[in-house]
């Protein structure tokens, strides 16, 4: 009797761990390129409502500090997926064969922009000449900008660039230290919120109208996980564009599940800064060649500008190499 | 008619004058640190507002308390106590390395000649340059910034200490190895006792040290803790806040400063100089 018990005891033990070995997660370490803000609340939306849970992921979010550090963090197996600049990634794996792939494209359009101040008489590129911006030190912009300006018929060096700390660029304009600062598009709303405060709006001059074309923030893959288990990666890719989806339609939701995982977030200025990137993801080239796509044209003209900017030859690096679509989802 | 009004009074006063100043003076004399601190928030105040420097410029104190107020109390708890966590790691790391490691060195020639430099040369890094290559070899997770803490801290123990052992008078420990003593012993019973100041003033200085070694980890890498938060806070170009966690910071720093003061007195009384007795 005794040991009936115990032996139906054990099965339903052992059952218990069988069906919770089944349930068993698998894991993502996903790295953010930067600090949390809303261009990078598709993540936390994804995580906030179940999505990633729903198909057996379980993702821990990190934070990177760049895109290059991104990709060193999933090259030495510190992350598995993150996010990050297409042209760091390129950089990298031009300089040495860094065990990463991007995966998918976010940003369809570059977000590097010039903020300046509304009424300060600059309307466009050539009223920078003789001019002074400030830009993060560490920003990948600032080896780009030259060359837009020379894309341009300016000099390389019309405008005077001062690198400063990020922190201190906003303070920096709204005191009129500066007349404008090298900025991602979706820092708008912070700058915004910043600027009227000091009585000023913010005139943005978005690259990407001055020539700069080529794929911007992308999903990377480690190649250890794309190696050891590929269908963990194209599950992952097909929640993250249900997510994305869901942020571009729904952009407060993207801002209150963001303050829900990383309370110091304002809300509001989260929804307003996914509202911003969803302007460089929902673009007429996502209309075409479909969500996530690398599209070789606009794949090779983004390589093109980094090998410009790093003074690479042009063979130095076949982008394709950089790139895989074996995940995309459907 | 009889109206002692005007006499009386005088006759029962207990304290004359002088020395109502005295204890007024007194007063003043204990307060006076908080009232210089008072003095300088107030003319802080009043200088931005009177010349009206933006918030994002440099923040009124009033503005840097509202600030504080506004951030959730779990938010502070969270991001003090990774803060603290890592800082209390780190220095723990190099007081049980620094000390052992300064009685070695003191006690060995050979070491002191082939280690000695090795540590000056990992002194003279500066550890904020090397700190994201440290993250990138020891991945996520507390290890990077305990060890980033670490490398700030464990060199001042070092020193200090290896300065306390070679202070001991050598006749008292030619007395010890003639009376047949043990190294371990000599060690044990006159030199280490011999360098408690000077480990508990490097101890002190280290503890100091601990929270801005963390804090330089947490620029680097970190989801939560106070120096995440200010890096976090300036993203957004709330400067009133980013101070509010540095007010925060100094606290902790103190607190810790004190602790240290306060063990040295609690535990070893007899090694404070005869005024802090």
């Amino acid at each position: 009797m005794k040991v009936r018990a115990l032996r139906s005891i054990l099965f339903a033990l052992g059952v218990s761990a069988l069906a919770a070995g089944a349930q068993a997660a698998e894991k993502i370490r996903w790295l953010n390129d930067w600090l949390p803000a809303g261009d990078k609340a598709v993540i936390y939306l994804g995580v906030q409502e179940g999505l990633f849970e729903d198909a057996g992921i379980e993702v821990e979010i990190m934070t990177g500090r760049g895109s290059s550090d991104v990709v060193s963090k999933l090259g030495t197996g510190a992350g598995d997926m993150g996010s990050g600049g297409l042209s760091a990634l390129m950089q990298a794996k031009a300089g040495a064969r860094v065990p990463v792939t991007a995966v998918m494209s976010i940003y369809t359009k570059q977000p590097d922009a010039v903020f300046v101040a509304e009424g300060s008489g600059i309307e466009n590129l050539k009223d920078l000449t003789g001019k002074t911006l400030a830009t993060a030190t560490f920003s990948a912009s600032n080896v780009t900008w030259p060359l837009v300006l020379e894309a341009n018929g300016m000099a390389p060096d019309a405008v005077k660039v001062l690198k400063v700390d990020p922190g201190a660029m906003g303070p920096m304009f709204a005191t009129g230290r500066v007349d404008g600062t090298i900025n991602w598009i979706t820092k708008l709303p912070a700058f915004e919120a910043l600027a009227s405060e000091a009585g000023k709006k913010v005139k943005v001059l978005p690259w990407s109208e001055y020539g700069f074309n080529g794929y911007g923030l992308s999903i990377f893959a480690s190649d250890r996980l794309i190696k050891d288990n590929p269908a963990l990666v194209k599950k992952f890719l097909a929640v993250y564009k249900q997510a994305l989806q869901m942020a571009i339609e729904d952009p407060a939701r993207a801002g209150a599940a963001l303050k829900a995982m990383v309370p110091d977030i304002d809300a509001d200025i989260a929804a307003e800064e996914f509202e911003v990137s969803a302007g460089l993801i929902d673009t007429e080239i996502a209309d075409k060649d479909g969500l996530g796509a690398f599209e070789p044209a606009l794949l090779k003209e983004t390589w093109t500008w980094v090998a410009k900017a790093q003074d690479l030859p042009e063979d130095a690096l076949d982008p394709e190499d950089v790139v895989t679509r074996d995940f995309l989802p459907e | 008619m009889t109206s002692p009004t005007t006499s009386a009074p005088r006759s029962s006063a207990p304290a004359p004058w002088p020395e109502r100043h005295r204890r007024l003076y007194g007063a003043l004399d204990r307060g006076a640190p908080l009232l210089a601190a008072l003095a300088l928030l107030l003319i802080w105040e009043l200088a931005c507002r009177l010349l009206a420097v933006p918030s994002y410029l440099l923040p009124t104190p009033s503005a840097i308390a509202l600030s504080a107020v506004q951030v959730p109390l779990d938010s502070w708890l969270t991001h003090t106590w990774a803060t603290l966590r890592v800082s209390l790691q780190g220095y723990a790391l190099a007081v049980l390395i620094g000390i052992p490691l300064a009685v070695a060195l003191a006690n060995s020639r050979l070491l002191s000649r082939t280690l000695y430099p090795q540590l000056v040369i990992i002194q003279s890094t500066p550890i904020v340059a090397v700190a994201p290559i440290i993250v990138v070899v020891l991945g996520a997770g507390d290890a990077p910034r305990v060890v980033i803490t670490f490398l700030i801290t464990f060199f001042p123990i070092v020193v200090s200490t290896v300065t306390g052992l070679q202070a001991t008078p050598p006749a008292m420990l030619e007395l010890s190895r003639s009376l047949g003593a043990s190294r371990l012993r000599a060690v044990r019973d006159i030199q280490l006792p011999f360098a408690v100041p000077y480990i508990f003033s490097a101890l002190r200085i280290s503890v100091t040290l601990a929270i801005i070694g963390a804090v330089v980890a947490e620029f680097v890498a970190a989801e939560n803790g106070l120096g995440f938060f200010i890096a976090f806070s300036t993203s957004f170009f709330k400067v009133p806040q980013a101070f509010a966690a540095l007010v925060v910071l100094v606290s902790l720093s103190l607190a810790l400063f004190q602790l240290v003061s306060l063990t040295q007195r609690l535990v070893f009384p007899w090694s404070l100089p005869k005024t802090e007795k």
